[in-house]
C-alpha cells in the first residue's frame, strides 16, 4: 500500500523528467512580432557533498579537514599551493625569500609585502592590522583556539605600515611556508567582539562569517543540512564563474554515491575505493590527489613495555617482508594505489632511492631464525626464551582496515607470527596517554592509521624523544615510543634549516634511517579521492589547498 | 488526578538527578574529545594540554559534573596555565537553564538542539501520523476480515517490512525511486537533503524530500502497530458487550468505532506513549542515509566527538520527555477506561 502511495505521489508531484517530449506543431503566425525578451541567464549553482559537517568556520577554531577545505572557499590564505604544490601568492605580492629580502640571513625574520588591491568582501581593505589581530587572537589564552601552532614559534608580529607584516621567530623556523596564515580574521569585525566579551569564542562570525576574503562569500548555514556561499564580486583575483556553491551535508557514503550518480551533486570526496568503478560508469570523473597521507604500521618500541621481539630490527624487517602490501593495494584497493616506502612517500623529502620493502616470506623466515625466534614447542608460533611471538595489531573500526588486519593475520601466520586483532572507535583509538588511549598507552604492539606531516612541509613531532607519552607527559604524541638519538637529532636539525637544499639532505637521511630500521611500515599511499560530476568544468585540485583555482571552475548547464 | 500528577512530577526530580549522574559518568568513557578534534591528525600535545585546561577537561570528574550542574561563575579558572586561577567562570549550570557550550560547534547547547529539533519533529511527526493512521486502517481491516485473502497478504507484507533493516529499505527505495527512476526517464524523487538548492526551501520541496524517509520509516513500523491493533480489536470484538451492542441493533460503525476501537486503543496508547518521547531523538539511520538534518544525526555526530555538553543536553531532554509522556499516557488511560482511577 505504501509503495503504491509512493508511486502515486511520484506521478502526481515530482520534478520534471528528463524524458524528451515532442513539441506541438507551431501555430502559423499572422505577422512578425517583436523578439521575446531575453531570459536572464540561470544562476550557476554547484552542489558539493561533504560527508562531515564543518564544526565551525573560523579557521582558528577547527582541526577538521572538511572545515579547512571549506575555508578556502570563503576565507583567504596569504598564499596557497597549486596542483604541483608550488606556493602561489594570494594576499602577498611575492613569496618572501632571502633574495628579495623577505627572509633575514639568520632565518628569524620574515617580512610580507601585501598586495594593494586586497579587500574584505564588505569592501574594507585587508591590512597588516588583520595579520597582527589574527596572531593576537591565536595566542590569547582566553580564546580556546584549536591550535596555537605555528604562532607559538613567533616572538612577535609587527605592522610597520598597512602593507607590511614583519614576523620575528624565536629561532629559525623551516616550516613557515606550509603553516603560517592559513586563514585571516577581519579585525574590524572581531575586535569589537573581543573588547566587549574578552574572547571571540562565542562570536557569531565563527559560524556565520558574513565578511570574508575568499572567492565566495558566506550566505547561510543550516545546521546539519547545508552551507551556502555566493560569488564575491570584490575578489581581487577575479570573480568566480560559478554564482553559488551549495555544500550539502550527507554523512552516509552510500547516499553520497547515489546522489553523485543521480546528478544531485557536482563534487564529492572521501570516496571509498570500492565505489570508484560504479561512479566512473555513471560518468563521474574520479581524481586522486596526494595530500601527504600514508597508511602505515607503527611498532611500539617502549624500552620496558614493548614486546621483546619488536626491539630486534630483524624481526621488524621480517614482518615487512612477510606482509604482502602489494596484494592489499591490488586486491582490496583495486590497484588504485601502492605501498609507500616511507612516511614521506610521494614527496621530494623522501630519499628517492628507497623502494617499499619487498614481499619475500622466505627471507622473512630466515631473519626470524637469525634473530632466535623459532617454534620450539610446535604450536605453529615462534617463541624465544619462553616468550611467544604473539603481537596485537590495533586499528580503528574502518572496514578497509579490518580487511587489512585479516589479511595480515593470515600472512604473518605463514611465517610463525601470530597476530591478535583489536579495533576501537577513532575517538578512543586516538585518545592520549592521559585519557588511556590504546596506542598511546602501549596496548597494541602494532597500530595502523593514516597521517601526514605538515603537508606540503615534511615536519612532524611524532618521532621526537621528548614526545614519548608518560605519566609526566600524558599528551605526548610519539606513541610508538621510538627514541633513536640519531633520528631525534636529525629531526631537531631540520626544523631550523631554512635552506631547502640543506633540509632536503637531512630529510633523506631521516627517511633512510626510518626505512632501514623499519620504525614505520607503509601499507598504502592514501590520496584524497574526489568525484567530479559531468557538469563541472576546469577543475584542478591541489593536495594542500584543493580549491586553489576555484574561480576558474564552471558549470555546463 | 492533579495530586497524582504533582506526585509523579516530584518523584521525577531525584530520578532525573540520578540519570544525569549515570549519563555524565558514561560519557567520560565515550572517547577523548581532544583526541583529533575531528581532524585527520592527532592533536599536538601542547594544544591538548592547553585546551584541556581552558575547557575544564583537566578537572576531576566530580568537579566537571558540578560545573555542568550548577555552573562555574562562583569560582575562577586558570586559562593561561600559570597555576593561578584568574578568570571568572561564565557557566551558569543546568539548574539555571545553561546547558553549556558545545565543544564542537562552539555555540550554546540549547541553540544546537533547537536548530535541529523542528526538522526532527516534522519528519517524525509526519511519520508517526502516517504509521498510526495507516496501521489503524490496516489493523482494523485485518481484524474485521480475519483470515481473508487480503488479511493474509497484509500480514505477509507486514512481516517482510518488519524483518527488513531500515538501512536496506532506505537505500533500496533511494536507488529505485531516485537513481533508477531518473535513469529510466520516469518521474523521480530526490536522493538526499531537504530541498533542491536550485529551487529553494519551499514547502513543496520539503514535502517531496520527505517522501522517501517517511516511507522507509513507516514501512518498518507498520507491521508492529497494525498487528497490535489487529489483535486488540479481535479480542474486543469477541467480548460480550459487543454482542450485546449488536443484539441491541446498534449501527455497525458505532459498534466498531465507538465501542470496540475505544477499548482496543489501550495497548496502542501504551505503545504510542512509549514511542513519542523518542520522536525527539530522531531516527539515526534514516536521517543519516537521507541527509535529513535532525536530532538523530546530531546525537551521533556529537557522541563521536565526545561532546559531553550536547550529548547530555539531548539525553536529558529525552529523559524529561519520557517522564512527561508517561504521565500523559496515564491520563489518557483514565480517559479511555473509566475503571482506571489514580486517587
Amino acid at each position: 500500500m505504501l509503495a503504491t502511495g509512493v508511486i502515486l505521489a511520484l506521478l502526481a508531484s515530482c520534478k520534471p523528467t528528463a524524458t524528451p517530449t515532442i513539441p506541438p506543431p507551431a501555430a502559423p503566425t499572422a505577422a512578425p512580432t517583436a523578439p521575446p525578451p531575453t531570459q536572464p541567464p540561470a544562476r550557476k549553482v554547484a552542489t558539493f557533498i561533504w560527508t562531515q559537517e564543518p564544526d565551525v568556520l573560523n579557521p582558528l577554531y577547527t582541526n577538521m579537514w572538511f572545515s579547512s577545505i571549506t575555508q578556502q572557499i570563503w576565507n583567504c590564505w596569504a598564499w596557497d599551493f597549486d596542483d604541483q604544490n608550488n606556493p602561489r601568492p594570494v594576499l602577498v605580492k611575492e613569496m618572501p625569500s632571502e633574495e628579495n629580502g623577505g627572509i633575514s640571513p639568520d632565518g628569524r625574520v620574515i617580512t610580507l609585502k601585501l598586495r594593494d588591491d586586497i579587500v574584505w568582501s564588505d569592501g574594507k581593505p585587508i591590512t597588516s592590522e588583520d595579520f597582527v589581530f589574527t596572531y593576537e587572537m591565536t595566542m590569547n589564552p582566553k580564546n580556546t583556539v584549536a591550535s596555537t601552532h605555528p604562532y607559538d614559534k613567533l616572538e612577535k608580529v609587527e605592522a610597520p605600515d598597512a602593507r607590511t607584516v614583519v614576523m620575528t621567530f624565536k629561532e629559525p623556523f623551516a616550516a613557515w611556508q606550509a603553516t603560517l596564515w592559513r586563514g585571516l580574521l577581519p579585525a574590524h569585525i572581531l575586535r569589537p567582539v573581543f573588547e566587549k566579551e574578552g574572547t571571540i569564542d562565542n562570536a557569531g562570525w565563527n559560524r556565520a562569517p558574513t565578511v570574508g576574503c575568499g572567492p565566495f562569500v558566506f550566505k547561510e548555514w543550516e545546521s546539519g543540512s547545508f552551507i551556502r556561499f555566493v560569488a564575491n564580486d570584490n575578489y581581487w583575483l577575479g570573480r568566480p564563474k560559478i554564482d553559488e556553491i551549495f555544500i550539502r551535508i550527507v554523512p552516509d557514503d552510500a547516499s553520497q554515491v547515489a546522489a553523485l550518480k543521480a546528478g544531485d551533486a557536482d563534487l564529492g570526496t572521501f570516496i571509498a575505493y570500492s565505489d570508484i568503478p560504479t561512479l566512473e560508469q555513471a560518468g563521474v570523473q574520479m581524481v586522486t590527489v596526494f595530500s601527504g597521507y600514508n597508511e602505515g604500521w607503527y611498532f611500539y618500541l617502549h624500552p620496558e613495555k614493548g614486546h621483546p621481539a619488536l626491539k630486534d630490527v630483524r624481526v621488524r624487517q621480517a614482518i615487512a617482508m612477510a606482509f604482502d602490501r602489494f596484494s592489499i593495494c591490488k586486491d582490496l584497493l583495486l590497484g588504485l594505489t601502492k605501498p609507500p616506502a616511507t612516511y614521506w612517500a610521494n614527496t621530494p623529502w623522501q630519499d628517492p632511492t628507497l623502494e617499499p620493502w619487498p614481499y619475500d616470506p622466505e627471507r622473512a623466515q630466515q631473519l626470524l631464525d637469525e634473530a632466535g625466534w623459532k617454534d620450539t614447542n610446535g604450536d605453529g608460533v615462534r617463541d624465544k626464551d619462553g616468550v611467544e611471538l604473539v603481537l596485537t595489531l590495533g586499528t580503528t573500526t574502518r572496514q578497509i582496515r579490518r580487511d587489512v588486519q585479516a589479511v595480515a593475520q593470515q600472512q604473518l601466520a605463514q611465517v610463525g607470527i601470530k597476530l591478535e586483532l583489536a579495533n576501537a572507535d577513532p575517538d578512543i583509538f586516538f585518545a592520549s596517554y592521559g585519557e588511556g588511549g590504546p596506542c598511546a598507552t602501549g596496548q597494541y604492539d602494532i597500530f595502523e592509521y593514516s597521517t601526514t606531516p605538515q603537508y606540503p612541509d615534511p615536519d612532524t613531532a611524532d618521532w621526537l624523544c621528548k614526545e614519548i607519552p608518560s605519566d609526566e607527559n600524558p599528551a605526548g604524541v610519539n606513541w610508538q615510543a621510538v627514541c633513536d638519538e640519531e633520528l631525534d637529532a636529525l629531526f631537531q636539525l631540520q626544523a631550523t634549516q631554512v635552506d631547502p637544499a640543506e633540509r632536503m639532505k637531512t630529510f633523506h637521511k631521516i627517511t633512510r634511517l626510518i626505512y632501514e630500521k623499519v620504525y614505520w611500515l607503509g601499507v598504502w599511499e592514501d590520496p584524497d579521492i574526489w568525484a567530479v560530476g559531468p557538469r563541472l568544468k576546469n577543475v584542478r585540485l591541489s593536495g594542500a589547498t584543493p580549491f586553489f583555482n576555484i574561480i576558474e571552475w564552471d558549470l555546463s548547464q | 488526578m492533579l495530586r497524582y500528577v504533582i506526585r509523579r512530577l516530584l518523584q521525577a526530580i531525584p530520578l532525573l538527578f540520578i540519570i544525569s549522574i549515570i549519563l555524565f559518568v558514561l560519557m567520560q568513557n565515550m572517547g577523548d574529545p581532544l583526541a583529533t578534534l575531528g581532524g585527520r591528525q592527532v592533536t599536538r600535545s601542547e594544544d591538548r594540554q592547553r585546551l584541556a585546561r581552558q575547557l575544564g577537561l583537566d578537572q576531576p570528574l566530580y568537579m566537571q559534573y558540578l560545573y555542568w550542574l550548577i555552573g562555574n561563575d562562583w569560582t575562577k579558572m586558570d586559562l593561561d596555565g600559570d597555576g593561578v586561577p584568574e578568570t571568572p567562570g561564565r557557566r551558569k549550570g543546568v539548574l539555571r537553564g545553561d546547558f553549556g557550550v558545545s565543544l564542537v560547534a562552539k555555540k550554546p547547547v540549547v541553540q544546537v538542539i533547537w536548530d535541529r529539533l523542528p526538522n526532527t519533529l516534522l519528519l517524525m511527526g509526519v511519520t508517526e501520523l502516517v504509521i498510526i493512521v495507516g496501521s489503524l486502517v490496516i489493523g482494523m481491516y485485518s481484524a474485521l476480515r480475519q483470515y481473508s485473502f487480503l488479511d493474509h497478504l497484509i500480514t505477509a507484507i507486514s512481516f517482510i517490512g518488519y524483518s527488513m533493516p531500515i538501512f536496506f529499505v532506505a537505500l533500496l527505495s533511494m536507488y529505485i525511486f531516485a537513481v533508477n527512476f531518473k535513469r529510466w526517464g520516469l518521474p523521480y524523487l530526490p536522493t538526499v537533503g531537504m530541498f533542491d538548492p536550485q529551487v529553494g526551501k519551499t514547502p513543496g520541496q520539503v514535502a517531496l524530500h520527505m517522501v522517501l524517509p517517511v516511507f522507509s520509516l513507516s514501512f518498518i513500523y507498520f507491521a508492529a502497530y497494525s498487528r497490535y491493533i489487529r489483535s486488540a480489536m479481535l479480542e474486543v470484538l469477541s467480548q460480550d458487550y459487543i454482542r450485546t451492542a449488536r443484539a441491541k441493533g446498534l449501527p455497525r460503525p458505532t459498534i466498531i468505532f465507538i465501542h470496540a476501537l475505544k477499548n482496543a486503543s489501550l495497548p496502542i496508547v501504551t505503545v504510542v506513549g512509549l514511542d513519542l518521547p523518542f520522536l525527539l531523538a530522531g531516527a539515526i539511520v534514516t536521517e543519516r542515509i537521507f541527509a535529513w538534518p535532525g536530532m538523530g544525526r546530531l546525537f551521533l555526530d556529537h557522541v563521536s566527538r565526545g561532546d559531553t555538553p550536547v550529548v547530555m543536553g539531548i539525553l536529558m531532554m529525552i529523559a524529561v520527555a519520557v517522564v512527561v509522556f508517561q504521565i500523559l499516557t496515564d491520563i489518557v488511560y483514565a480517559w479511555l477506561d473509566p475503571r482506571i482511577r489514580y486517587e
